[in-house]
């Protein structure tokens, strides 16, 4: 016990004392405030689009058009008569980048909802997205009125629905709405993913460090390969736990700062999606108990590819299956952020390869009955203890073995002979 | 004092379709440097490993101190020297010495005092908080062996030894190896070359393709193999030499020319009956010398030109299994 203590120690020191865990510390809330940051960026600000309307209708729509749009902050709209030549001079003006595009209405728009938008760039979701909806809401309030309908009407007509909603849990609305829930979700997912993968990835090379080295066999003449697995492992998610605790106080820091960071603007459709979420302590219990849950059963198969390695290189490329395995698990949970009671969710998240990401982004997500985080975790459990006979066999074999790397019917014998 | 510090007794251990040790048995008595002899490829280090409980044997058994237990429950008496040298690069040394220690059992506050003794005694103080990479080859290979010693072990293994050392470090090796036999501790030690062992060894055993050839004192074995050597200078009159030389009773083989010859004793040969004869008959001698082989020679004559190259070994051992 001693000596898995002395293991441990060096694990978590050397770690901790070597700079790259410090640039892992800074960039990592560096890197959640991107995810908060970047969609509002990328989604809400894409500049302000200069068009404008050429007005072939007979009514005063066109008018009234481009005040609207005009109005919309992601537009600057000019109404231009409709000419015989000005649809070319407007391509010109396009392609010299002077204007964004144009827009052309005829008397179609209001009868058929036809309308016509050249723009040098077209693909922008906001910008067309808009577009449609401005002049949707335009065409529907002509036609009203043209049906004799008062337009004061319809503007009450068209009061917005704002869909209040509530994650309920143990018969009480938590207070937690819908997009905080997502959000957490989509979090935890990001960070379970990321944290079992890098910290896996080091236990890795921790262990091909000490094969390459040679200091191996005198360790192993020390203490039995088991305990040296079963120090490192512990010693790596002890890092990542000591990490952890920094990160969850920085990232606690910069959601309360948000609103500074992103100044008022920004904060419009982005913070609808991504709102502050609402840990309680039982999410994060089962935040934790999935990420040592996870980090364990990875990190032991890690540990074993990093035995039967005999460099990097060989390393990089045996460590392929396993990343997979873990990347399919992160893929999954976008199935369980789109509906976290699907047969297909419920299994992901029972599956001891993908429950580690899985469970805690269905439990975040929506509520769920303990029983099924239990057997979830029951499984889990039992995996570990599988996977981890396994691996310490490989790693027992592998770690005092050079030349080329073993075939998986040479694993296999290795597994039964150890 | 007749307890041995290590019994090896018929350990076999087979790799992927070759065998690497085969049915292997000695004794390591306690206070004695001992040498593990044999070319390249015999099965020295699978038999250390197997000491070491490192691999466990096919079958046979090993037994440590004379005590029931293997190497890892032994190990805090233990020291090992591996033939592939390596220490964390990127650890300060002193670090590196106090976490082998913990391995080995030892406080680390305890260690740290010792630590810090033979890092001066080997002239190393001022590297004791540089990482191990910015020392020189010569330098590692020092620490590498303050680690080995450093929780003071009764037993202290190691595989080859010399093998990659400098001058000055083999020397301190020496020295420090010959210290601790004078405490009473007991060193086992393999190598391939003859001539340091013969140096330093009071027992040894010489293996080739995985099984034992001779073991013993040197002097036993010296006496027992290789023969023994006469070599005779006359002085002008040859007496009756060449009849004396033809008794086979005494004379396994003669090679006399002129006023030179070198006997080979026979089994049962005296040369002191030969060296009366000799002057009986009237032979003046400027040189009568007894001459002992060397291991070297020894060496050669027991395990053969073939078996100096092993049998093909699959690659470096692959599949320990």
């Amino acid at each position: 016990m001693r000596k898995i203590l002395a293991v441990i120690r060096r694990e978590f020191v050397e770690r901790v004392r070597q700079r790259w865990f410090w640039v892992m510390v800074l960039l990592g809330p560096l890197f959640f405030g991107a995810i908060f940051i970047l969609p509002t960026l990328l989604t809400g600000k894409g500049g302000v689009r200069h068009i404008a309307v050429v007005d072939g209708t007979t009514s005063t729509f066109g008018a009234r058009l481009t005040e609207r749009l005009d109005r919309e902050s992601l537009f600057v709209a000019v109404r231009v008569p409709s000419g015989a030549h000005t649809v070319d001079s407007l391509m010109v003006a396009v392609d010299r980048k002077q204007i964004d595009g144009f827009l052309i209405l005829t008397d179609a728009a209001v009868d058929s909802g036809k309308a016509t938008y050249r723009a040098s760039n077209v693909s922008s979701f906001v910008t067309i997205g808009t577009l449609e909806r401005v002049i949707g809401e335009m065409v529907n309030a002509s036609r009203l009125e043209r049906e004799g309908v008062n337009p004061s009407l319809v503007t009450r007509a068209r009061i917005r629905v704002d869909l209040d909603s509530k994650k309920v849990s143990g018969g009480k609305a938590t207070g937690e709405s819908a997009a905080q829930s997502f959000s957490l979700a989509y979090f935890m997912g990001i960070i379970l993913y990321m944290a079992i993968l890098i910290y896996g990835i080091n236990v890795m090379s921790s262990v091909l460090e000490e094969k390459t080295t040679k200091i191996v066999e005198v360790l192993v003449s020390s203490l039995r390969p088991f305990q040296l697995m079963l120090g490192k492992v512990i010693g790596v998610g002890a890092v990542s736990i000591f990490q952890f605790l920094i990160w969850g106080v920085s990232a606690r820091f910069l959601i309360s700062q948000r609103r500074h960071l992103l100044g008022e603007q920004g904060i419009g459709e982005a913070s609808q999606v991504f709102q502050v979420p609402h840990v309680t302590g039982a999410t994060a219990a089962v935040f934790i108990a999935y990420f040592l849950g996870g980090f364990l059963l990875y990190s032991s198969m890690f540990a074993a590819v990093g035995a039967m390695s005999s460099n990097e290189q060989e390393a990089r490329q045996a460590q392929q299956p396993v990343t997979m395995l873990l990347v399919l698990s992160f893929i999954s949970m976008f199935a369980m952020l789109n509906d976290p009671g699907s047969t297909l969710s419920v299994t992901l998240s029972l599956i001891p390869l993908s429950s580690p990401i899985a469970m805690p982004v269905r439990w975040a997500a929506g509520n769920l009955p303990f029983q099924e985080v239990a057997l979830s975790l029951g499984i889990l459990f039992l995996s570990i203890v599988g996977v981890t006979w396994i691996a310490a066999r490989i790693y027992r074999v592998g770690i005092l073995m050079t030349g080329k790397r073993p075939s998986l019917k040479e694993l296999v014998r290795w597994v039964r002979a150890a | 004092m007749s307890e041995a510090v290590v019994a090896v007794d018929r350990i076999t251990k087979r790799f992927a379709g070759h065998t690497a040790v085969d049915g292997l048995s000695l004794t390591v008595p306690r206070g004695v440097i001992y040498g593990l002899l044999g070319p390249n490829g015999a099965g020295k280090s699978t038999t250390i490993r197997m000491i070491l409980n490192i691999y466990a044997p096919d079958s046979g058994t090993v037994r440590l101190f004379g005590e029931d237990g293997t190497g890892h429950e032994h190990s805090a008496r233990i020291g090992y020297l591996p033939e592939e040298r390596g220490l964390y690069p990127k650890m300060r040394v002193l670090d590196v010495l106090l976490f082998l220690a913990e391995l080995k059992g030892v406080d680390r506050r305890a260690a740290r005092p010792k630590a810090l003794d033979w890092l001066a005694r080997l002239g190393l103080s001022d590297w004791r908080v540089r990482k191990v990479n910015e020392l020189s080859k010569g330098m590692q290979q020092k620490v590498q062996f303050i680690s080995t010693v450093l929780h003071e072990p009764d037993l202290l293994v190691m595989d080859e030894a010399f093998s990659g050392l400098d001058p000055v470090n083999s020397q301190v090796l020496k020295d420090t190896v010959l210290e601790l036999r004078a405490r009473g501790k007991t060193i086992l030690f393999s190598t391939h070359i003859m001539e340091q062992a013969e140096k330093v060894c009071d027992h040894v055993c010489i293996i080739a393709r995985g099984r034992k050839l001779v073991d013993g004192t040197l002097a036993d074995i010296k006496r027992t193999h290789g023969g023994r050597h006469v070599l005779i200078n006359f002085d002008g009159a040859r007496g009756d030499a060449d009849r004396i030389f033809a008794d086979r009773r005494q004379v396994a083989k003669a090679d006399a020319s002129g006023q030179f010859a070198e006997l080979e004793l026979a089994a049962q040969g005296d040369a002191q009956e030969i060296l009366r004869a000799l002057v009986t008959s009237g032979a003046r001698l400027s040189r009568f010398e007894l001459a002992e082989p060397s291991l070297n020679k020894i060496f050669i004559d027991l395990v053969g030109p073939e078996a100096a190259t092993p049998e093909a070994r699959p690659d470096v051992e692959v599949a320990r299994a």
